[in-house]
């Protein structure tokens, strides 16, 4: 069975709490509120997300059925489902109520000092023992008190008691995890209703604004006047050819072309200006220039396999013409095909900027045109977010640090030796608290002979 | 791999096969019991140095650090079970669980050596892993995974020692009808739903029907202090695992949101990580309300357990995160569009597929 000290009684704890607010205050709702958050985040990691992965996903992984199903009954955007974000809120609601009336309070009977307890209070505690030593009880007494200070242990006493107590910070937890946990809440919906993103892929020497930006339904923000270009975008490979890094030099321009800020980012390294961050989240080529007869063309390309990359060019209504690329700085092979011909036929190989001659036309290859994909964001509740993800990990780590509450009495004896009450609680390290206080009373009997044997466990002792 | 780093890795591997067999045979011989213990324990601590020094010896040798593909993270793993049993023999009597934490490490070993050979090479990163935050992120979440799988072994000798003999061979059950639907996603061609539902059947079945024991029937008398003590090392497993987790998904959104703008994107691994904090959450909680048992609070600790099983091992090899969607072309060109979620599953598959 779990033991524990409460030290607020539930009268006490209602008091200031509005009667409504306190009907929510339940560890019981909060532990199947966790749960049915928990099942349906599963599901939605089981089920491909439309927001996130496509319609396309969905159906692509169960079939058009049943794909359709889980589209209809929203499973397959369970995050923006009324139940998901009524769980979230019904959450918050318990997570006030709780904290306002059971966690926050906790804190301030942490500021009270220990009471000095007395041999029989002591006796009813879940760890205790007792023993009898010939010495003086102000002797017994300094020595255990030497002995829990150097394990710690913060200790306050009168002549012949004592109260200690190891781990106190561990009391924290709760109070500061929830007000985190409230902070993570605040910090996501001032995103929400303030915030922006989006994603575009521009091509070098393209210019990005923010007018196909997402942001939510009820949004309170403004979009930036400026936009971005791309002066300069490149990939860096590893020597088997994968990429290692993208690159792209960007530079801030307002509504007169003026540029206000540049500067090279790279995936990690983004770039940041007036509260927008601009990140490199991939890359890609994006077209072909090539000449005829010193006409210049932009033929998109389309990536065919891992590394080859092709554009294609109707001539006619049976010909085609396509320019297969497998590498920024490799000479690009040209290719045709007609209905007669089962596979297409190679006409030559164009290195960059040679041109040569195909029939009646000159063709040369100018240019290959890479894309930078950008990902863009303004998030300004993420300071409060960021300070909630502090207060989160600095509470749940707190959390780990068990609380000892320790107390001694000792009695002086007629016979001139004494009495010695110990006994204490550690609701989250019961066994090796168990464990410390006996030794600790080894450690008296080896230092003081004890008098008689005495009863090791409190239900003797009372 | 230096032959030594080898050496070093196969000394661990032995050691932990050795150290469940001196640890079972300890459990099962009255006679010998405080001996075997002892060399249990003692090999445990050969195998843990061992380890440390081929993980050392591996990041030297790949000249980064050595936790970038599933092969290091399940060496991470073993490390980290050998290590918290060693820590947790400090302070508690927790020799009933020797051979539990010797044959998880064992196994994991195993799995791990038979892996494909594609996953034991000391690959280059796709741009998003070149950071340092991979070695803030990744580490406290494998540790918090051994740590939650310590808990979860110690629920089992918990429940074992509160003579809930049915319930532990039925949860038993369903988390090896879970490791058997990993281990055949791994090795075969099974159909997804299939392990799917194995996984989500078998130990929805197992742990359920334990449950039910638990109402249903009373135990026959148990060693109360035993279990009371293993009650408090489930629960100090998961006050260690708990923290880390919470930094580990944490760092995770804070490398996200430098990388590509986003800290959260629900992609399916966050989403499973999450799935699992709040399932620990709800133990907590739990343990906070005083009106669950131990031995129930035991098997919540099992279906944590289960549900990190699926978090780390489970989501890749089930087939639940849609291992074919890593880049979408767009329809007009030869643009790879990343979006933060493919991204993310690229990020997250290179580290832990
Ligand atoms: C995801 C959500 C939540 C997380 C991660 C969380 C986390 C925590 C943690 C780490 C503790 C400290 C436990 C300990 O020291 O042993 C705690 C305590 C507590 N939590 Fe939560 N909590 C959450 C939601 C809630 C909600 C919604 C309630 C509302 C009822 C609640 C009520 C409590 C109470 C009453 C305590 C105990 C305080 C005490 O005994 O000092 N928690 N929580």
């Amino acid at each position: 069975m779990v033991t524990a000290v409460s030290d607020t009684s539930k009268s006490e704890q209602l008091k200031g709490v509005p009667f409504r607010l306190s009907a929510f205050a339940s560890v019981k709702l909060t532990v199947l509120l966790l749960v049915l958050i928990a099942t349906t985040v599963l599901i939605g990691a089981w089920c491909p997300q439309e927001a996130q992965q496509g319609r396309d996903k969905v159906i692509e992984t169960f079939g058009s059925d049943f794909g359709a199903q889980l589209i209809k009954y929203g499973i397959a955007d369970i995050y923006h489902s009324p139940f998901f974000l009524g769980l979230i809120g019904l959450l918050t609601v318990n997570m006030v109520a709780c904290s306002v009336q059971r966690v926050f309070p906790k804190v301030r009977s942490l500021a009270q000092p220990m009471p000095l307890l007395k041999e029989d209070a002591i006796a009813k505690m879940t760890v205790c023992s007792s023993a009898q030593y010939a010495a003086p009880a102000n002797l017994v007494l300094q020595s255990v008190q030497s002995r829990l200070r150097s394990h710690g242990y913060v200790v306050s006493s009168t002549d012949n008691r004592l109260a200690a107590h190891w781990g106190k910070c561990g009391r924290l937890a709760p109070t500061i995890t929830h007000i985190g946990l409230l902070m993570l809440l605040l910090g996501v919906t001032i995103t929400s209703w303030t915030g922006f993103n989006g994603f575009q892929a521009v091509p070098l020497h393209g210019v990005m604004s923010f007018d196909q930006s997402e942001h939510s339904k009820l949004w309170l923000g403004q979009l930036p006047q400026w936009a971005l270009r791309v002066d300069a975008t490149r990939r860096e490979n590893y020597d088997n050819g994968d990429a290692k890094q993208w690159y792209s030099t960007l530079s801030v321009v307002d509504s007169h072309g003026k540029v206000l800020k540049k500067q090279e980012i790279s995936v990690n390294n983004p770039l940041s200006f007036q509260g927008v961050d601009i990140y490199q989240s991939s890359w890609g080529l994006g077209s072909i220039a090539v000449s005829f007869n010193g006409k210049r063309m932009e033929l998109p390309l389309r990536q065919m396999g891992p590394v080859i990359h092709a554009a294609f060019l109707p001539l006619d209504h049976n010909t085609i013409m396509m320019f297969s690329v497998h590498g920024q700085d490799e000479p690009v092979r040209v290719f045709a095909k007609i209905p007669e011909w089962p596979q297409p036929r190679i006409l030559t190989v164009l290195a960059k900027g040679q041109p040569t001659v195909l029939g009646s036309v000159q063709v040369r290859y100018d240019d290959l045109i890479p894309v930078t994909g950008l990902q863009y964001k303004c998030d300004p509740g993420l300071f409060i977010t960021y300070a909630a993800f502090a207060f989160i990990m600095l509470g749940v780590i707190l959390a780990a640090v068990p609380h000892r509450q320790l107390w001694v009495d000792v009695i002086p004896l007629r016979t001139g030796g004494c009495r010695l009450v110990i006994g204490g609680v550690s609701r989250k390290a019961k066994s090796t608290f168990e464990k410390n206080l006996a030794k600790l009373r080894q450690m008296l009997d080896r230092e003081f002979a004890p008098l008689q044997e005495e009863e090791a466990s409190c239900p003797m002792f009372n | 791999m230096s032959d030594v780093q080898l050496a070093l890795t196969n000394t661990a591997g032995i050691s932990s096969v050795a150290s469940f067999w001196a640890f079972a045979v300890s459990n099962a011989s009255a006679r010998f019991h405080g001996k075997l213990t002892k060399v249990g324990l003692a090999v445990l601590v050969i195998g843990f140095v061992a380890l440390t020094g081929s993980i050392v010896m591996r990041g030297f040798e790949s000249q980064r650090f050595p936790l970038s593909n599933l092969y290091e993270s399940l060496l991470w793993f073993a490390w980290a079970v050998m290590g918290a049993y060693l820590f947790f023999s400090r302070s508690y009597d927790v020799k009933h669980l020797g051979w539990l934490a010797s044959l998880t490490a064992a196994t994991f070993f195993l799995y791990g050596s038979i892996l494909p050979a594609s996953q034991h090479d000391i690959k280059p990163l796709v741009p998003a892993l070149v950071s340092y935050w991979r070695q803030i992120h990744v580490p406290p979440l494998i540790v918090s995974y051994a740590m939650f799988f310590l808990g979860g072994l110690a629920a089992f000798v918990q429940l074992w020692s509160a003579a809930r003999l049915k319930s532990v061979l039925l949860a038993m059950a369903g988390l090896l009808a879970g490791m058997a639907a990993v281990a055949l996603g791994t090795y075969t061609e099974t159909n997804s739903f299939v392990l799917q539902g194995l996984f989500v059947g078998g130990s929805l079945l197992g742990i359920g029907t334990a449950w039910w024991q638990l109402g249903s029937f009373k135990a026959t008398a148990g060693n109360k202090a035993r279990a009371d003590m293993y009650d408090e090392v489930v629960y100090r497993a998961i006050m260690i695992g708990f923290p880390l987790l919470t930094i580990g998904i944490i760092t995770g959104g804070l490398w996200a949101n430098a990388a590509w703008g986003s800290y959260w994107s629900w992609d399916p691994k966050e989403s499973m990580a999450l799935v699992t904090w709040l399932s620990y959450a709800a133990y907590i909680h739990l343990r906070i309300h005083h009106e669950c048992s131990a031995e129930k609070l035991s098997l919540v600790a099992i279906s944590g357990m289960v549900l990190t099983l699926l978090t780390y091992l489970g989501f890749n090899s089930l087939g639940f995160s849609g291992l074919h969607s890593y880049g979408r072309f767009k329809e007009s060109g030869a643009f790879i569009q990343a979006s933060p979620v493919v991204s993310y599953q690229n990020a997250s598959d290179t580290l832990l597929s």
